[in-house]
């Protein structure tokens, strides 16, 4: 029993800060634009299949990176494409928030089937960048490394993008914008280039946890479902836009899954989350650190 | 609650802007022929508008014909059409009832529904696990009255307490209410099937054709006439009142939330009977034909394709779309078929939101010399 | 009996106190003016006693009723009906279809139910807009929008109507013709409170005139007295001029 919950907060852990790196690009969005990327999940199939890709001679022949270059790939890559999703799209139909949501969507559907084309439907095995695991002989768990490499990807990137944004010019512009949107146009901010950027660094958050989730889970053309789902779980419960929030709400997410996981087995997993953002919803829309949705 | 970005209505709105400008002039030219055709057709319009406009919306004589075109072609399809168009217009009148339901709550209130497959999943999974599970005997006067109200419950459930959200919200619940129907189907797989679902749900007249498909066009009509009048009442014009300012229909005396929840009603019980029609169309019930995400969103695109909040035009999306899937793109591999499936709805929604039927309607009131 | 009794509303947003034991009355027939510098919380009466805020503390009662806790379209539907500072109108539908919203009934069978188009008419008429009816709300000028806002209230055959700034953006010539209007309301038989921020309009158009400054009561009295009034002066100041 003892060695179970010891095994739950450990494996929790790792999970959740997987779980952060898929929600804080969403949150970020969500909380600039007003733009709920639905697509979020086919970007983060974008970053597993990039590193598909560049790291295994099997779909490209002539190409085969380490595995280390290869996630640093797989990250521009989704970055980029996440750019060019708000710059060639997003950007003209922001203004209408259904329209947005359903061209999300369609890209998301859009990507599903050309990754099935390209790669075909059965779900692929990428390299990991740290192989093996580690035995805890204390709690009788083993750990995968890539969790542990996960982990500190994880909280690199969040200390990272903190930084950025509380410290530095650019990336307070961020911050002001998603707290007001006319404030923030008032004080001087480009608008256009904020979002943009803020668009950037999602994608490339978002390429980051495609690559763990690829290889923790599976890469297949069915992945972008399960991880917008605990996305916007993990966003709500946090709170629009509220970076913070949406680590706190990760964590929550992650150990809540973990338990489940270990105490129920593997049926039951997903369904819990979901309930609780049933419950959020119904009695505290607004989440534990953001506002109501009044993007204004 | 747009933001004020600089590209304002965005390079979408210019190109159908500008496209709407040189088709308006193409149709201004055209309308030296169309207005005297428009006119000698009036008399017939007159009388429908007199007698049935009340119900269903006024149209000019252009219109009418169409209307009235489409319908005796759609009602004489299994004397003229090959199997294949048979075939697909079964499929179609199924999905039209869909995209209609969806319609009357999501496209006139604008609280987007994603998880409408959960309504029409909900009756399906009734039908075939009383058939597995209780009695597969149970005739159909039984199992579709209770399928439906199955769905009308679920409706319900959703509805009631979501329904006071916001939009944004309200949509992500829906979302989730699909992805837990269809996360609890593997763990109750001893009733639901599993991932391989339920079968032994008779498929109604699978040996003639020409029955079959009013067994599927009767009640997708039926429901086309009923949601019509519906959306042409009173009651349509608060849904859209809802859509458009919400606070104004507070002020004006008449409770949002009851008229919202009302919507959902209307449109679990068509869901539910249309739930039951794809049943019985395969025969077998699966969550990948039911109950996954991607069947709301298909809905979705059905209707936004046609022309949301106008129950006509989803019917119509639905069988763009459908003939799109089963017979003109049919030859092509699946992945390329669905996907040029959804860059076609990615291009309607960018570059004409309104919807394609919206557009050819108000076109034919231009023709028929109606310059607003 | 009065008509409508505000009776020690407060209000708070978190740890805000935008109104803060506030009471007054408005008798039958009467036209009382509610001012106050900017931010003195007029527009949260208004607001509290429409619904669509919930009150902290104090209650509201309208005929006698208790309509504290009523949600917006149950306040309508006693009586007293709200002209909202910014207009509101929906764009999609026209003059006269945004009028027949306002008379709908708030059921759900009824297909067919509302004013006929005479019955609409008559509502603009009242407030001088029936040419307009087949025209959109964005081809209308301001004042005529104003006038829109008037008319729905109109539709829902109020007791009594609650006008929040109804002046605003209008000349002088527009808001003579406003007060005549208003005036005439009253020899219909409506009751009404009107809130603005300068005591301009109101002078002769209101019986009684009740300040509100930092969401408390400051004063009450006839137009003259208030103007003359030290005290109001002095909140003005602080904030703008009468």
């Amino acid at each position: 029993m003892l060695e179970s919950i010891l095994s739950v907060l450990i494996l929790g852990a790792m999970m959740s800060a997987i779980y952060a790196l898929v929600a804080i690009g969403f949150t970020m969005i969500f909380g600039v634009g007003g733009v709920l990327n639905l697509a979020h999940g086919g970007l983060i199939m974008i970053g597993a299949y990039a590193f598909l890709v560049s790291t295994s001679s099997s779909v490209v022949g002539s190409i085969a990176v380490p595995t280390l270059l290869g996630l640093v790939i797989a990250t521009l890559v989704t970055a980029v494409a996440s750019y060019v999703l708000y710059g060639g799209l997003v950007r003209y139909i922001e203004d209408n928030v259904v329209i947005t949501f359903l061209s999300t969507v369609m890209v998301a559907l859009l990507l599903t089937e050309l990754i099935h084309y390209e790669f075909g439907s059965s779900p692929r095995t990428l390299l990991p960048i740290a192989d093996g695991t580690l035995h805890l002989q204390g709690v009788g768990t083993r750990i995968n490394y890539m969790y542990i490499l996960g982990f500190v990807v994880s909280w690199i990137a969040i200390g990272l993008l903190w930084y950025y944004v509380s410290r530095t010019d650019e990336g307070r512009s961020i911050l002001a914008v998603s707290m007001s949107e006319r404030g923030a146009q008032l004080t001087g901010v480009d608008l256009e280039s904020v979002k943009s950027r803020t668009w950037l660094i999602a994608g490339a958050l978002a390429g980051l946890a495609g690559v763990f989730l690829g290889t923790l889970q599976t890469t297949s053309p069915e992945m972008w479902l399960n991880p917008l789902a605990i996305a916007f779980i993990i966003v709500v419960i946090g709170g629009i836009g509220s970076i913070k929030g949406s680590v706190v709400a990760a964590y929550l997410i992650g150990y809540l899954e973990q338990f489940t996981l270990e105490f129920l087995g593997t049926g039951y997993q997903g369904i819990f989350s979901l309930v609780v953002l049933v419950a959020v919803l119904l009695l505290k829309p607004e989440g534990l650190f953001g506002r109501e949705f009044a993007h204004e | 609650m747009s933001s004020e970005t600089d590209t304002g209505r965005g390079i979408g709105g210019r190109v159908s802007g500008a496209a709407g400008r040189v088709g308006g002039a193409a149709v201004d030219g055209l309308s030296t022929v169309t207005e005297p055709v428009d006119r000698a057709l009036r008399p017939i319009a007159t009388v429908y508008n007199r007698t049935l406009g009340g119900y269903f919306g006024e149209m000019n004589g252009l219109q009418f014909v169409l209307l009235v075109g489409a319908f005796l072609g759609l009602v004489t399809i299994p004397f003229w059409g090959n199997y294949t168009l048979v075939q697909a217009t079964w499929l179609a009148c199924i999905w039209g009832i869909f995209a209609m339901s969806w319609d009357i709550q999501s496209g006139y209130t604008g609280y987007i529904s994603f998880g409408h497959s959960v309504l029409s999943g909900g009756a399906a999974y009734t039908t075939a696990m009383l058939l597995n599970n209780v009695n597969a005997e149970l005739p159909m006067r039984i199992t579709i009255p209770i399928s439906v109200l199955i769905a009308l419950i679920i409706g319900l459930a959703i509805a009631l307490p979501s329904l006071r959200l916001s939009g944004p919200y309200f949509s992500l619940i829906t979302f989730v209410a699909v992805l837990i129907f269809y996360r609890l189907i593997r763990p109750l797989s001893e009733y639901t099937g599993g991932e391989t679902g339920l079968g032994g749900i008779e498929t109604v007249y699978s040996t003639d054709p020409v029955m079959r498909t009013y067994a599927f066009m009767i009640p997708m009509l039926l429901i086309a006439a009923a949601l019509l009048i519906v959306a042409r009442s009173n009651i349509g014009l608060i849904l859209v009142a809802i859509r458009e300012n919400e606070s104004a229909v507070e002020a004006a005396g008449i409770n949002a939330t009851k008229f919202k929840i009302w919507s959902f009603v209307l449109s679990s019980i068509p869901m539910g009977i249309g739930g039951v029609l794809l049943a019985h169309r395969f025969g077998t019930v699966t969550p990948g034909a039911f109950v996954v995400v991607d069947n709301s969103i298909e809905m979705i695109a059905m209707a936004v394709v046609g022309g949301m909040g106008s129950i006509l035009g989803p019917l119509g999306g639905a069988f763009l779309v459908i003939m799109l899937e089963d017979v003109v793109l049919s030859g092509f591999e699946s992945e390329i078929k669905w996907s040029i499936l959804w860059l076609i709805v990615l291009l309607i929604l960018v570059f004409a939101r309104d919807g394609l039927f919206r557009k050819l309607w108000h076109g034919l009131d231009r023709l028929g010399g109606d310059r607003r | 009996m009065s008509v409508l009794e505000v009776d020690g509303l407060t209000k708070k947003f978190g740890g805000l106190v935008a109104v803060d034991d506030f009471s007054f009355e408005v008798g039958e027939g009467e036209i009382v003016g509610l001012i106050g510098p900017n931010g003195s919380g007029k527009s949260t009466v208004f607001n509290c006693i429409m619904g669509i805020y919930g009150v902290t503390d104090g209650a509201i009662r309208f005929n006698g009723t208790d309509i504290t806790d009523d949600s917006t379209h149950e306040v309508v539907n006693k009586g007293l009906s709200r002209v909202s500072q910014e207009s509101n109108p929906i764009d999609s539908m026209s003059v006269a279809g945004n009028i027949k919203l306002f008379t709908l009934p708030n059921s759900i069978v009824s297909l067919r139910g509302g004013a006929s188009e005479e019955e609409i008419y008559d509502y603009a008429a009242r407030i001088d807009i029936e040419e307009h009816l087949h025209e959109m709300p964005d081809e209308l000028p301001h004042a005529d929008v104003r006038r829109l806002e008037i008319a729905k209230s109109l539709a829902t055959e109020p007791e009594m109507m609650l006008l929040d700034e109804p002046f605003a953006g209008m000349n002088q010539a527009e808001i003579t013709e406003l007060a005549d209007q208003i005036e005439r309301f009253r020899e219909q038989g409506m009751s009404m409170v009107v809130v603005d921020h300068n005591m301009g309009g109101l002078m002769d158009l209101v019986d009684r005139i009740v300040v509100l400054n930092n969401g408390d009561f400051l004063a009450e009295g006839t137009p003259e007295e208030i103007a003359e009034n030290e005290q109001v002066q002095e909140a003005y100041l602080a904030g703008e001029g009468l």
